[in-house]
């Protein structure tokens, strides 16, 4: 059964364009240059209650605007959202009532204080009985493995720790829907780890998430619904496994040479994608054929090379490909 | 009464918190401890030498002076402000948003939030240099009327946290709000009474005091607190003026609520 | 001496192209830091017109003190005023090795970076003070000239002293933005004749944090109604400077061997 339904859904903003010098601020005082952006433009997707639904895009793409309305903070130009039977935009207060959002940059925590006091304040809002609120700290807590560091002052905390803390807080009054945006930026892997479980966990109790990413891994992890945004427009909504046969398991490898060569990538099985210079190679490889550790030994048998990364398929990369694919 | 019930507790957790959020910087509220009785030091020898011989100023007498200048400084602790600068940077930061997606009205959070600021203030500020003018000047700090006067020193807070919301507002319209924000300061530290008593401006300039907002923050409870009103060449009994204050806070009430709406309106439409 | 004064010059001129850059804002707060800080002689005005008076002082005679203490006013402001500021955000922000990395001085560092403009409005508005002033009480000597410009001096020094110790303050004191008003509030009794306060509070103002010098000792002079007290006071003045830098500069050996 659908949580969330959106339909034709659009935001657009009017700017005005401002000029550099004196002559141009007092020209644009009088008359101002109107600039339309279409940040949404005619987005329909449903989301189903129970599932993890990743929203990808890359900076800029309208992820960012999708999920704020989706949250009621936003207001549509034009189309609808129905979300647990309100119209989130119109009904905000009883609306925010029922969902939880960690928004990754901006906090709800207070800096000098110890999180359980912020708790406590979010426990007033949103009405939470004492009894309520009790138990589902300790079940946080515990999912967590937090204790003495809600006693500590905020600015004292990891941001691992930190980051824990904020999903509490936003999960206090039992949300149905939880949106997050990029809940796992600038973590160490453990940190993100540990984030990714939780959601897991408190999914299987019957909370859908919506969150957004830049973290491939995450939505690989996590998403069993994937949408990808790109200029304000949908590209892709389908499964994960629709998504991974799209793309296939590609890697893409930076190798440095160490002597000027010829270079033969589809002997390794490769495909040359690029070659900045002589000595600067980039190979995109399926992962679906070989393993990597084989890769690269196979690679170091045919050549010596001075550096290598080994990296994710970049998110512009995905989006062409899919892009391209959703055209032809 | 439900509603009424969670606002309250909402009221206590939130004022609870910032207590404890700005008492990890007791000391600069502390600051006050010794800036007060300077200043008042200050005050209370530049006026003893103004009064000399002469027995009344614009009809204040020198004890009344001082006890203007004592009153003023204390009621300044109670009343002080600072939603429009934390409103202005909630707003440039993006941080606002994090209310957006709470069910509540970040007007009164903000609110809230002075209640605990100002309690804070009353237990550092307040209460330390109230002992230190009643002892150490051997200033009479008891009111003439301590009921009109409660309500006054309400209604002065209602009335510096509206108005400075409103300030704060501007915000979601303006990039840098923050220019209004310091001229009506420059504005208010002339016309609250803080600086000198109103009766001393020219005439003209106390009639229209009485359509501004800046003497129902201090002047007025200070004159309260006095036992006596008069500006303009109007003499007031307290309870009129008190009165007249009340009108006043529901004035900038009213306008803060209509901003406020129009403010939540801009906000879901462009979303700062 | 040479380069420094180079140096100096060249942050001068940066200072002054951001202000044209951003003229609205400079404009804006170059009258609200006028504005905010003319507001006790506006209390004198409404003294004098409601008929009283300082005894024994006419209303330009103490227009002419404070007058005086706005231009030193403005002057160490457009020269010291960010110092406080630059290292308050500096320490805050954990970042003030900065400044320890620079191949100068870190606290000539500071004062030439601190460099700002807005504070002139304060001083044209002084000096529109004192011109109005002066041309009603006339000036006592050429001697009082001389005599004016050494007080002066002094009490520049002493604004730098008052300066260098609310910096030295903020790194013990992190964050705390009401240092300043602990220092205001003690100026306090530089702006008014001397004789309106008792004793002890004039010999404090005199010798131990000499803000007599500021306004009320350099006005005097130009006014011809000094005592020998004023020019007693000339040494404390700059052994008051000294311990600004001196106290500024141990904050700093301080911060290098806990920082880390």
């Amino acid at each position: 059964m659908p949580i969330i339904e959106v339909n034709n859904l659009t935001k657009t903003y009017t700017t005005y364009k401002r000029g550099s010098g004196a002559k141009d601020s007092v020209k644009s005082f009088f008359r101002r240059e109107r600039v339309v952006v279409n940040a949404v433009d005619n987005i329909s997707f449903t989301v189903e209650e129970g599932s993890i639904c990743g929203i990808l895009g890359p900076n800029g793409a309208g992820k960012s605007t999708t999920i704020k309305m989706l949250c009621g903070a936003l207001f549509p130009t034009s189309g609808g959202i129905t979300a647990l039977h309100m119209r989130p935009y119109a009904d905000r207060k009883r609306y925010v009532g029922e969902i939880g959002a960690v928004f990754g940059q901006r906090s709800q925590l207070i800096w000098d204080i110890p999180p359980i006091d912020s708790f406590n304040m979010n426990r007033a809002i949103y009405g939470i009985s004492q009894a309520d609120y009790k138990s589902r700290l300790d079940e946080l807590a515990e999912l967590f493995e937090l204790t003495e560091i809600m006693h500590k002052p905020t600015r004292v905390l990891s941001l691992g720790e930190r980051m824990k803390c904020e999903f509490i807080m936003a999960m206090l009054h039992k949300p149905k829907i939880v949106f997050l945006d990029e809940p796992t930026i600038g973590l160490d892997v453990i940190a993100k780890a540990k984030i990714r479980e939780f959601i897991q966990k408190m999914n299987a109790q019957g909370t859908t998430f919506i969150l957004t990413t830049h973290d491939l891994e995450d939505v690989k992890q996590l998403a069993g619904h994937v949408i990808i945004i790109n200029h304000g427009v949908k590209v892709f909504d389908d499964t994960l496994q629709k998504l991974q046969l799209n793309l296939g398991e590609k890697k893409i490898i930076e190798l440095t040479l160490e002597r000027e060569m010829d270079f033969d990538a589809s002997a390794l099985g490769a495909r040359l994608a690029g070659r900045k210079s002589p000595l600067e190679l980039t190979l995109e490889v399926d992962m679906s054929q070989t393993v990597i550790s084989d890769f690269i030994e196979q690679l170091s048998k045919k050549t010596g090379f001075s550096d290598i990364s080994v990296k994710e398929l970049p998110m512009e990369e995905i989006i062409t490909r899919i892009y391209s694919e959703t055209v032809s | 009464m439900k509603l009424f019930k969670r606002k309250i507790d909402t009221l206590i957790a939130v004022a609870f918190v910032t207590f404890k959020e700005w008492g990890a910087y007791r000391t600069h509220s502390m600051v006050s401890i010794f800036v007060g009785p300077v200043y008042f030091a200050a005050q209370y020898y530049i006026w003893t030498a103004v009064y000399g011989g002469s027995g009344e100023l614009n009809g204040m007498k020198l004890a009344e002076m001082i006890r203007y200048f004592g009153a003023s400084a204390l009621i300044g602790y109670l009343v002080m402000d600072f939603a429009a600068w934390n409103l202005n940077m909630l707003v440039e930061s993006g941080k606002f948003l994090t209310f957006a997606l709470r069910p509540l009205n970040h007007r009164f959070f903000a609110f809230s939030q002075k209640a605990g600021h100002r309690l804070l203030g009353f237990v550092l500020e307040f209460i330390p240099c109230l002992i230190l003018f009643a002892l150490l000047f051997k200033v009479d700090m008891r009111p003439a009327y301590a009921g009109w006067l409660l309500l006054s020193v309400v209604l002065a807070f209602l009335m510096n946290f509206f108005v400075n919301y409103c300030l704060g507002m501007f915000s979601f319209w303006f990039v840098h709000s923050g220019g209004i924000r310091m001229v009506y300061g420059l504005f208010s530290s002339v016309f609250t009474g803080m600086l000198i008593p109103l009766v001393f401006f020219p005439k003209p300039l106390q009639v229209i005091q009485l359509f501004l907002p800046f003497q129902y923050t201090a002047y007025v409870p200070v004159m309260v607190f006095l036992g006596r009103y008069s500006l303009g060449g109007i003499t007031l009994p307290i309870p009129a003026i008190v009165g007249i204050q009340a009108v006043a806070v529901m004035t900038v009430f009213v306008i803060s609520e209509i901003m406020y709406r129009a403010a939540m309106k801009r906000f879901t439409a462009v979303g700062a | 001496m040479k380069k420094l004064l180079a140096i100096y010059k060249t942050c001068v001129k940066t200072a002054l192209n951001r202000a044209a850059a951003y003229r609205l804002n400079f404009i804006l707060s170059f009258l609200i830091t006028l504005g905010s800080n003319i507001l006790f002689p506006l209390v004198t005005i409404l003294i004098y017109n409601s008929g009283a008076s300082f005894p024994e002082w006419d209303f330009y005679e103490v227009l002419l003190i404070q007058a005086v203490f706005t231009l030193s006013h403005g002057l160490a402001g457009i020269v010291f005023n960010e110092v406080l500021w630059k290292t308050m955000l500096h320490i805050r922000e954990g970042s003030f090795e900065i400044v320890l990395l620079k191949p100068l001085t870190p606290l000539f560092f500071l004062i030439s970076t601190s460099f700002e403009p807005e504070f002139a409005g304060l001083l044209i508005g002084g000096g529109v003070m004192f011109g109005i002033a002066a041309a009603h009480t006339g000036i006592a000597s050429a001697l009082a000239i001389g005599q004016f410009l050494l007080l002066f001096a002094a009490g520049f020094a002493v604004m730098a002293g008052i300066n260098m110790m609310m910096a030295a303050t903020s790194f013990k004191w992190v964050g705390n933005s009401r240092i300043p008003e602990i220092f205001e509030s003690v100026k306090n009794f530089g702006k008014y004749p001397a004789a309106v306060f008792p004793q002890i509070i004039r010999g404090l103002a005199a010798f131990i944090i000499p803000v007599s010098m500021i306004g009320f000792f350099p006005a005097g002079a130009l006014l011809g109604r000094l005592d020998l007290t004023a020019f007693i006071a000339i040494l404390p003045c700059f052994l008051f400077m000294l311990i600004g830098i001196w106290l500024y500069n141990h904050m700093i050996r301080l911060y290098e061997g806990v920082g880390g």
